[in-house]
């Protein structure tokens, strides 16, 4: 790290090497941290698990064994240390009570957050990108106040209620959408989205509003750019200036909200799986901190940080493309 | 113009200011106007429609769901003031003081930051509760903790604004000390900021408890909060739809007003004096800093 560290700061590697460096001297402090506290508000609990595993008619000689069985009588850096170093070769450890290994369960469950997600991903940067730009070309008028005003409901709505009102009109009154269960990509693709379409639109609500917001005020300052006016007045048209010049200027700040938005999403995939009785990891973390399962709920949190911090990284990249000016280095 | 009137200049802010104010008079006297005693289970009449005695109807077991939605402003309210303050002491004091610290502290403290700023907030509020058990303390807690980066970045990016102008390097220059910088001259022109965030924030520490509250963490039954009642009325959808669109209209529009008190800050329509005092450095850095505030970190 410090060598990497001097190395980038005496200009000594190549472009995108070291945008790549400084990358990763961002973010493996944030990876130690965020595992650390993943780590640390779990394991540093009350813990009388091992007595439950015993039952009640358990010897303290007992509980010490499978306190030592389960490596809770060890200091908690080297718990921790283990735990990492396991986790990264793909090992997050069995489930106290299951005997299951954890990565197994939560690789038959998180697909179906991760699509939720993803769908969601999707939807809220169709519907932001869109309203955006509508409300943009439109300032002032009724199309841009109305995209305004929706989207500060969206912003408003707890989205498990919207939930329950699409829940109620799309799938109860109407039947336009499946109203809960899931179904896995194998049998049918279509029934598969469908089965998605509701949770997801209700996670993207938020997400395009702030999409939307960020799209509209970047963009009208960049239509006031002089650039914008000179292309303008040798005629090229509005739509090609506003897609090839304007768009790619003004995009950036909706690029990280999708970034920040990136924990939001997964973790109302869990409230919506709830709504939607998806089989997702939701559940499973509600049920496995109900019953004091410590791997379980460490391993969710870990895979989906995880999740996060490659979106961010994702993201970056494209905002280091979108404005090679200001790249980080 | 009267005070009230140049505060609230458009019927729409006099509006949520209202609807905000309503609200925390029910939080604080809820229990005194409830029409009926909210845990009262009147068997036989469960999931009865609008009546003289029950406007709004009643629940699965017959209680009337008016009072539960007038005492359950309380528990929804205050526990989001209560994760809204967390955060705030957690964000607002070390986004000060990382500006004026060692550069190494400042650098661990802003890798702390981005560290929760990946966490996502359920999750990591299930977790909580597996550890430490099930209870609206630790629900507020968590959410709490994950209100910190909101805080921290903004006032950061305040605190660097003013510490860097120039009244405070001429009172550098006469041997003002950092913390005579940080009381005199940045703290109070960070507070108007501060408000102004903690009215959002509180709205998305709503969403957050009640949110967590429908997933049965945090407020435990039979106390009623918006959320778990949405939570129980999600079991019963196909007996009675229409109870679930009261708690959520509850919380809806207080989120609402409680945002669009807060957006009207940042669109220049100041609430103050003093609130008009905080120039951005730049309009991109303001679109960023309230932009950037505005992120729904709920659920």
């Amino acid at each position: 790290m410090a060598v990497l560290a001097l190395s980038l700061r005496q200009g000594r590697i190549s472009a995108p090497f070291r945008w790549l460096g400084a990358e990763i001297l961002r973010f493996v402090p944030v990876v130690l941290l965020s595992t650390l506290i993943t780590f640390g508000i779990t394991a540093l609990a009350p813990d009388d698990t091992a007595a439950q595993i015993a039952g009640q008619g358990g010897t303290p000689a007992q509980i010490a064994a499978i306190n030592h069985r389960l490596g809770l009588d060890r200091s908690f850096p080297d718990r921790y240390a283990s735990w990492l170093w396991h986790a990264l070769h793909g090992n997050l450890g069995v489930s106290y009570f299951t005997q299951i290994p954890v990565t197994a369960s939560i690789e038959q469950r998180f697909p179906v957050d991760l699509s939720i997600a993803l769908f969601a991903l999707l939807f809220s940067v169709v519907g932001g990108v869109v309203g955006g730009l509508l409300a943009a070309t439109h300032p002032g008028g009724l199309l841009d106040r109305s995209i305004t005003a929706l989207g500060s409901i969206a912003l408003a709505i707890p989205e498990f209620w919207l939930a329950i009102l699409l829940v109620i009109f799309l799938a109860v009154k109407i039947r336009l959408f499946p109203a809960t269960g899931y179904v896995t990509t194998s049998s049918s693709l279509v029934d598969w989205a469908r089965h998605l379409v509701l949770a997801s639109v209700t996670l993207a609500a938020p997400v395009a509003a702030v999409i939307a917001r960020q799209l509209r005020i970047s963009t009208l300052n960049e239509l006031d750019e002089n650039y914008v006016t000179g292309v303008l007045v040798r005629g090229f048209s509005g739509r090609r200036i506003l897609f090839k010049h304007v768009l790619r200027n003004s995009a950036a700040p909706a690029v990280a909200t999708i970034g920040i938005s990136m924990p939001s999403l997964l973790g109302g995939a869990v409230i919506a799986e709830t709504v939607f009785a998806l089989p997702g990891v939701g559940q499973l973390a509600i049920d496995s901190a109900q019953a004091h399962d410590i791997p379980v709920i460490q391993g969710i949190l870990l895979v989906t940080i995880g999740v996060v911090l490659l979106s961010n990284l994702t993201v970056d990249a494209l905002l280091g493309w979108l404005r090679p000016g200001v790249r980080r280095s | 113009m009267s005070l009230l009137g140049r505060a609230l200049p458009t019927a729409y802010l006099r509006l949520a200011a209202g609807v905000v104010v309503f609200m925390f008079a029910l939080a604080a006297f809820g229990g005194l106007i409830a029409p009926r005693n909210p845990l009262a289970q009147g068997a036989g009449d469960a999931f009865a429609g609008s009546s003289w005695a029950h406007p709004l109807g009643t629940d699965f077991l017959g209680r009337d769901t008016l009072s539960r939605l007038i005492t359950g402003a309380r528990p929804s309210l205050l526990s989001a003031a209560v994760a809204v303050a967390i955060g705030l002491l957690g964000g607002a004091i070390p986004g000060m003081a990382s500006v004026f610290l060692a550069r190494r502290v400042e650098y661990v403290l802003m890798r702390a930051v981005d560290a929760l700023m990946t966490i996502p907030p359920i999750i990591f509020a299930i977790a909580v509760v597996a550890g430490f058990g099930n209870g609206l303390d630790q629900a507020v807690i968590a959410i709490g903790i994950l209100l910190v980066p909101r805080f921290f970045r903004i006032v950061r990016a305040e605190t660097l604004t003013f510490a860097s102008a120039q009244y405070v390097e001429a009172a550098t220059l006469l041997g003002a000390s950092k913390t005579d910088v940080l009381r005199r001259h940045v703290w109070r022109k960070v507070l108007p900021t501060l408000a102004v965030i903690s009215a959002s924030t509180m709205g998305y520490a709503v969403l957050g408890i009640s949110g967590l509250a429908f997933l049965g963490l945090g407020e435990l039954a039979p106390a009623a909060s918006w959320g778990s009642m949405l939570s129980t009325d999600l079991t019963y959808l196909y007996q009675a739809p229409w109870a679930a669109i009261w708690p959520g209209l509850a919380i809806f529009v207080t989120v609402w007003a409680l945002n669009a008190l807060s957006d009207s800050v940042h669109r220049g329509a100041p609430l103050s004096g003093r609130a008009a005092a905080v120039e951005p450095a730049s309009p991109e850095e303001e679109e960023e800093l309230t932009e950037r505030a505005r992120v729904p970190q709920y659920v």
